[in-house]
């Protein structure tokens, strides 16, 4: 499962807390230095393992706290809280409405899972009776719209894209107007990949976002990523208005830090994590419950709601 | 970073108490780099070992000593231990009258085809000719993106560039199919048909998927490419060394050859969309031991770099 190495080491660190005899400065930052090490090879960011590390410092006194008991649960609840703001942005995750067109927009990193995920999402709303489709404004990619073509065919979903057009904008906008006409409720615009540093890219990208007006726009991330997720995902959150993230690839080994960096970057919730190439191979993801079972709390709601 | 602990010690051997807060923060650094966690604190540790009892200075600080020794370690991490020098290997195989094959391998969206292209066009650019394998028989599009790159690279290089014949083509036989059968058939066409190069596409894989990793090292077992090339992006943190290892792992354990083959250089790719967190790249070379024969550097044909180890070592402890 997701992390849950990470969980497991992290809830090893906080043990030796109840195993020690006594409880100071040396021994707190010892679990501190452990926890920090696990997240970091989990490829959390090194900035926010590092505030992570001084906010539980700072929230601890020890001249202030009375009984071992006492610092023992401190020390716990002020990893926990700070554990939680990683992974949990406080905000609502974006719901569809029925009975009216809901426009979503998939934005990433090139070969982040975009147009895998696109059309894994179009087939879960279509299996939940909504009226779905799938656009391909990926004029760049060479054979992007054979791919999205061959997967939305394969799933039976209604389609749009074209070999000729050059413009991603020209084709997105067409592709929504006619869905809208026919009463579509998920419209899913694939896009390009793309990155920080090519400026014109980023250009395409907005007028996309402009053009077709989005309800909701997803940033997929993939789970191997590194450190170099954080500042990626804040320049995309920039440019247009994610809303939500997807983590992808999460059947392989990695552990998908990078990714929840890109959580705190873009102050938007995870909805879904790909685990594999298959189009049901996706589920959707609680934050709640996913830091639950993380920090061994109890598995209340369930993780995984498929 | 180091400049905070500048001007700490005169001359006096450097203890492990003396060495520990700069190593400390230098391991930092590395992470922040994108150097995988793991192998930042090993290089931190082979630099302490070097360096412990040593004497410094009056002039130098503990900081630039560290700091002398880690750029050592790491220009010589990224210097290859062997030269791959593919166009030497290309005439060699000529003049025998066969074609040089080289398989392209790894995780799924790393950039295995996109910089598969761009090689062919650097071949093509150096007067071969080249016919590209579509043994990705799974991915949805993966045949037609082949496809689109071949008549691309087919009007970049129309026939009358390479003495009438066709600079490049594409071998493919659709989806479904058993890769491993396929390469086979592309390589002996290529033979009959006297091009320089075959390039062999081949499906991304998680290194833990079992019955892939299997069928990949059948693939290579069975066509005995010239040169295996693991294609990993710059983006990826910790894992980059799971991966590696484990298709390694998986290359020696799946064959059933008396001498495995094992990958035999690294395409380090998206180096353009990582600024200076060029960590990957010490991560990659530091697990196999193996060189980074290619950067890319972009979406289209021309960005393909020769990795410069100065300027990456430069950018790592900047
Ligand atoms: N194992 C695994 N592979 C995945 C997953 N999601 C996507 N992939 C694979 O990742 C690769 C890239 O996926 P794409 O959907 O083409 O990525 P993209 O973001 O659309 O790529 P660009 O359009 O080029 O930017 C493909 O091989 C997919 O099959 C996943 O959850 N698990
Ligand atoms: N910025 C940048 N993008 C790259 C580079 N190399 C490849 N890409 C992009 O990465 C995406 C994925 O590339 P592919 O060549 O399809 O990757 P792949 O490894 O063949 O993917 P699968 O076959 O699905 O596993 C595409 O959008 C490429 O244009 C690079 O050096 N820089
Ligand atoms: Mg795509
Ligand atoms: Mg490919």
């Amino acid at each position: 499962m997701v992390l849950a190495d990470l969980g497991r080491k992290i809830n090893n660190a906080l043990r030796s807390l109840s195993n020690a005899t006594i409880i100071n400065e040396e021994v707190l930052q010892s679990m501190l230095s452990e926890i920090c090490r696990a997240l970091l090879e989990s490829d959390v960011n090194i900035r926010l393992v590092k505030k992570l590390r001084e906010n539980v410092r700072s929230a601890i006194d020890f001249d202030e706290m009375a009984s071992g008991l006492n610092k023992r649960k401190m020390i716990q609840s002020a990893v926990f809280r700070e554990l939680v703001k990683l992974v949990d942005p406080g905000v609502k995750a974006w719901q569809p409405t029925k009975g009216k067109p809901n426009v979503i927009m998939f934005v990433g990193l090139q070969g982040s899972g975009k147009t895998t995920t696109c059309t894994k999402l179009a087939y879960y709303y279509q299996r939940k009776n909504w009226k779905t489709c799938l656009i391909c404004a990926d004029t760049f990619r060479a054979g992007a719209f054979d791919q999205l073509k061959q997967n939305a065919t394969k799933a039976r979903i209604p389609f749009y894209g074209s070999y000729t057009e050059a413009d991603p904008v020209v084709i997105a906008s067409e592709g929504v107007e006619t869905f809208k006409e026919e009463n579509f409720e998920i419209i899913i615009v694939d896009t390009s990949g793309r990155h920080k540093q090519e400026d014109s890219l980023f250009e395409e990208m907005l007028q996309v976002y402009n053009a077709v007006a989005p309800d909701n726009v997803i940033f997929v991330m993939d789970a191997s990523i590194g450190q170099a997720c954080e500042g990626q995902a804040r320049a995309f959150k920039e440019k247009v208005d994610v809303a939500s993230v997807i983590v992808t690839k999460l059947d392989g080994h990695a552990k998908g830090g990078g990714a929840l960096s890109a959580v705190a970057a873009t102050q938007s919730p995870i909805i879904f994590i790909g685990t594999g190439e298959h189009i049901d191979d996706f589920e959707m993801f609680k934050t709640q419950p996913f830091v639950r079972k993380l920090l061994n709390m109890g598995d209340i709601e369930g993780l995984i709601d498929k | 970073i180091f400049s905070m602990f500048r001007g700490l010690v005169g001359s006096k051997a450097l203890t492990k108490e003396a060495l520990q807060p700069v190593l400390n923060s230098m391991r930092d650094h590395l992470i922040g780099k994108n150097v995988a966690a793991d192998i930042a604190e090993k290089m931190c540790d082979s630099v302490a070992n070097k360096l412990e009892g040593k004497m410094v200075g009056t002039f130098s600080t503990i900081a630039s000593t560290v700091k002398q020794s880690l750029n050592d370690s790491l220009v010589l991490i990224l210097t290859p231990k062997r030269r791959v020098d593919i166009l030497r290997d290309v005439l060699e195989a000529q003049r025998a009258g066969k074609p040089y094959v080289i398989t392209f391998c790894g995780v799924n969206g790393v950039g295995k085809s996109t910089n598969l292209a761009k090689i062919c066009f650097w071949l093509m650019e150096n007067g071969f000719r080249v016919m590209i394998a579509a043994c990705d028989t799974f991915r949805a599009g993966a045949v037609e993106q082949l496809r689109t790159h071949k008549t691309r690279l087919h009007t970049l290089h129309p026939p009358s560039m390479h003495g009438g014949r066709d600079g490049v083509n594409l071998f493919e036989k659709g989806y479904g199919k058993d890769a491993a059968g396929i390469a086979m058939q592309a390589i002996n066409a290529a033979r009959e048909q006297r091009y320089d190069v075959v390039l062999v596409d081949t499906a991304g894989r998680m290194q833990d998927n079992e019955p892939l990793m299997r069928s990949l090292a059948k693939l290579i077992t069975v066509n005995s490419p010239d040169l295996v090339l693991f294609v990993g992006e710059a983006l990826v943190g910790n894992e980059a060394v799971d991966q590696l290892v484990k298709f390694n792992q998986a290359l020696a354990d799946y064959s059933n050859a008396e001498n495995p083959r094992s990958i035999d250089g690294i395409v380090l790719t998206k180096f353009d969309t990582i600024d200076d967190k060029v960590g990957a790249a010490i991560s990659m070379t530091y697990t196999t031991g193996q060189p980074i024969v290619f950067v890319g550097t972009g979406q289209s044909y021309p960005d393909l770099r020769r990795l410069n180890a100065k300027a990456v070592v430069h950018a790592l402890l900047k």
